[in-house]
């Protein structure tokens, strides 16, 4: 308008006579002189009859070049096949003015989006007499408007397409006004099932008692934003735990006109957590028990080592006792020697001399042997050698050796076979073993007592028992008498090292063979062992026969 | 006739081997092949012995078990004693038991007769 005013004033100083203004020719300046308009007039028919500088600026066509033609060459081929060119003028005549908005086309065929106002002219008459048509190139703006919109679209279409987030608006009130995928995905309505509803119908019912919903938009609306973690109720019914968002939305005018909601399921999450939270404790447990499981086989090897220790010891003891012997004869010989007392070096003297030594040896021998067997049994090198032979001939040999001892302990021998028990294949040696054993036993913690042997046959096994008439064994004692080391009494010295029993039940068992107590201390009736050996050596896994 | 010497020892042979050592040296010997029996014999005997040679590891009753008795009996608890053991720490067993005299198995008879000598 400035530029009009500017112009205006140069056209009114060209003219010289002020006062002698020409109104008409001064309104034709004005209107020629716009250039943001094109200001222009039709005849009835739509002619052009006039051209301003703005129309030729806005369409491209000079006055002589359109001036007379249609105005409907300014219209696309879109609205003259459907007539709109004689639309306009139509309802122009009707209503006096027509306004619109579309596009036009410049004199070079381009587009351009045009605000048009036709209106009608009429002389004092009343008669028409053409149109005035003003039109103005909202093109920027519509390209803004359309870009705008194109991104709006493409917005709407992310959002849209947006799986894992439930991204939805809702109104004032909290009614959900929109939905997307997300939504539809973690919540599990459609779009048409839930626009319209409270966003309420979300929370868990405790909440909805609580009037959660509400005091969320309030805190929302108060603080610009609200977030947190907590449950969502799905369409049908179950939970899921979600990070939510929930945004105030204003309009342009700082109107509050909703809100936006962003609920993200953090269920997976949480089950991730939770399998890792689940798995920690199943590994701390598992180390737990993995280490106690450790400390046990500590203990139990410790205790190994300290059995081995307390077997080393007692060994070492025990060894002492024929070597004590042993020394003491050696050296009373060489006192003799230099007292010059050589009674005892008369020849029919010297092999008995000699046997004694020898038994002292023996008994060492015998020693060793049964540390080795414990060896040979610990570390499952146990061999049995078998051979034929008759059961009771070899226990009667056996007690026939240990007679001398026998007598000495003044033990009643009495010997029951059944003639010619009882041919087997069995370790001969072992079970020699194990009846000197049972024997020796029966001297030690029996002695004058009445000793009886006896070898048969029982449902199909070969059987040996060996009974003394002494004190007998308790229960619990019986339990314990056959491992290692135990002793009836705890400080108890015997030759042996203890080992005995348990090498005995080892060889019995090697056989495929039993060994059970009969005994009862508060009867008096003495300890009866039992060994059952099947006829033909059974393999067993301790005896590698 | 000498001194009278009890031997309390488990083991047969060398119950035998210091009879023959101590007889040879002059002493009188009697035998016990365990703490029980030992008490028994001296029960039965009027006459009581200079010493006792006190084997430890016995079994029915062990050397422990038997000075205990003889300490608690006004007769016997006079009798002076020297032990015998094959197991380690001689000097504390010495102590504790209250012996006049320790040896330590395998015995060495020099140690034996010195023992000896002292105790009576």
């Amino acid at each position: 308008m400035e530029k009009i005013s500017k112009e205006m004033l140069t056209a009114l100083r060209q003219t010289k006579t002020v006062s002698a203004l020409d109104a008409e020719k001064l309104f034709g300046l004005l209107v020629d002189a716009i250039q943001e308009y094109a200001i222009f007039a039709l005849d009835p028919q739509g002619n052009v009859l006039t051209w301003n500088k703005g129309a030729q600026k806005l369409k491209g066509y000079t006055q002589e070049e359109i001036k007379g033609r249609n105005f409907s060459t300014f219209y696309t081929q879109v609205d003259l096949d459907r007539h709109h060119p004689e639309f306009e003028l139509q309802k122009a005549r009707e209503d006096g003015k027509y306004e619109e908005e579309g596009w036009r086309l410049k004199k070079d065929g381009t587009k351009f989006w045009a605000h048009v106002v036709i209106t009608a002219i009429h002389d004092e008459s009343g008669e028409l007499v053409g149109f005035a048509k003003v039109t103005r190139d909202l093109t920027d703006k519509k390209m803004a408007e359309m870009a705008l919109r194109e991104s709006e679209e493409r917005f709407r279409l992310m959002v849209e397409s947006v799986e894992d987030y439930a991204i939805f608006m809702l109104d004032q009130e909290g009614r959900v006004a929109s939905w997307n995928r997300g939504a539809e995905r973690n919540k599990g309505y459609t779009a048409s099932e839930i626009i319209g509803t409270h966003f309420s119908k979300f929370y868990p019912e405790e909440q909805v008692r609580e009037q959660r919903p509400q005091a969320d938009l309030e805190e929302a609306l108060r603080n610009g934003r609200l977030e947190r973690e907590d449950w969502r109720i799905r369409k049908d019914g179950s939970r899921y735990w979600a990070s939510l968002v929930i945004t105030p939305v204003f309009d342009r005018n700082r109107k509050h006109i909703g809100f936006a909601k962003v609920t993200r399921n953090l269920t997976e999450r949480k089950q991730a957590e939770d399998a890792l939270y689940y798995a920690y404790a199943e590994l701390e447990n598992r180390v737990h028990v993995r280490t106690q499981e450790l400390l046990e086989e500590t203990k139990k090897a410790e205790e190994a080592v300290k059995a081995r220790d307390q077997f080393l010891s007692m060994a070492s003891h025990e060894l002492k006792t024929p070597l004590t012997t042993l020394k003491l004869q050696s050296q009373i010989r060489k006192r003799s020697v230099r007292k010059g007392d050589f009674s005892e070096f008369r020849p029919e003297n010297l092999i008995e001399l000699c046997s004694e030594d020898e038994r002292q040896i023996n008994r060492l021998t015998f020693l060793v042997d049964n540390m080795l067997d414990i060896s040979k049994l610990t570390t499952g090198n146990f061999k049995l050698v078998r051979e034929d032979f008759k059961l009771a001939e070899m226990v009667q040999e056996t007690t026939e050796r240990l007679k001398p001892l026998i007598i000495e302990k003044r033990m009643q021998l009495s010997f029951q076979m059944a003639e010619g028990a009882t041919p087997g294949n069995w370790d001969r040696r072992r079970l020699e073993q194990v009846v000197s054993n049972l024997i020796m036993n029966a001297l030690k913690y029996a002695p004058a007592s009445a000793l009886e042997i006896r070898v048969d046959e029982q449902d199909g096994m070969a059987r040996i028992q060996i009974k003394d008439s002494g004190p007998g064994i308790s229960k619990e004692h019986q339990e314990r008498i056959f491992s290692p080391f135990q002793r009836i009494q705890a400080n108890e010295n015997v030759n042996g090292l203890g080992l005995g029993l348990y090498i005995t039940r080892q060889i019995v068992e090697a056989h495929g063979g039993h060994i059970s107590i009969e005994s009862n201390p508060e009867v008096r009736k003495g300890t009866n062992f039992v060994i059952k050996l099947p006829l033909k050596t059974a393999l067993h896994p301790k005896g590698k026969a | 006739m000498g001194a009278k010497i009890l031997i309390v020892e488990d083991d047969y042979d060398i119950r035998r081997n210091l009879r023959r050592l101590l007889e040879s040296e002059g002493y009188q010997i009697n035998e016990a092949e365990n703490g029980q029996v030992a008490l028994e014999v001296l029960e039965a005997d009027p006459e009581l012995p200079s010493l006792i040679l006190l084997d430890l590891m016995m079994p029915v009753m062990d050397g422990f078990q038997f000075r205990e008795k003889q300490e608690g009996s006004a007769r016997l608890a006079g009798i002076p004693v020297a032990i015998m053991t094959a197991s380690a720490g001689l000097e504390e067993k010495q102590q504790a038991l209250g012996a006049k005299g320790a040896l330590q198995k395998p015995l060495e008879i020099d140690d034996i007769l010195d023992v000896v000598k002292n105790c009576i």
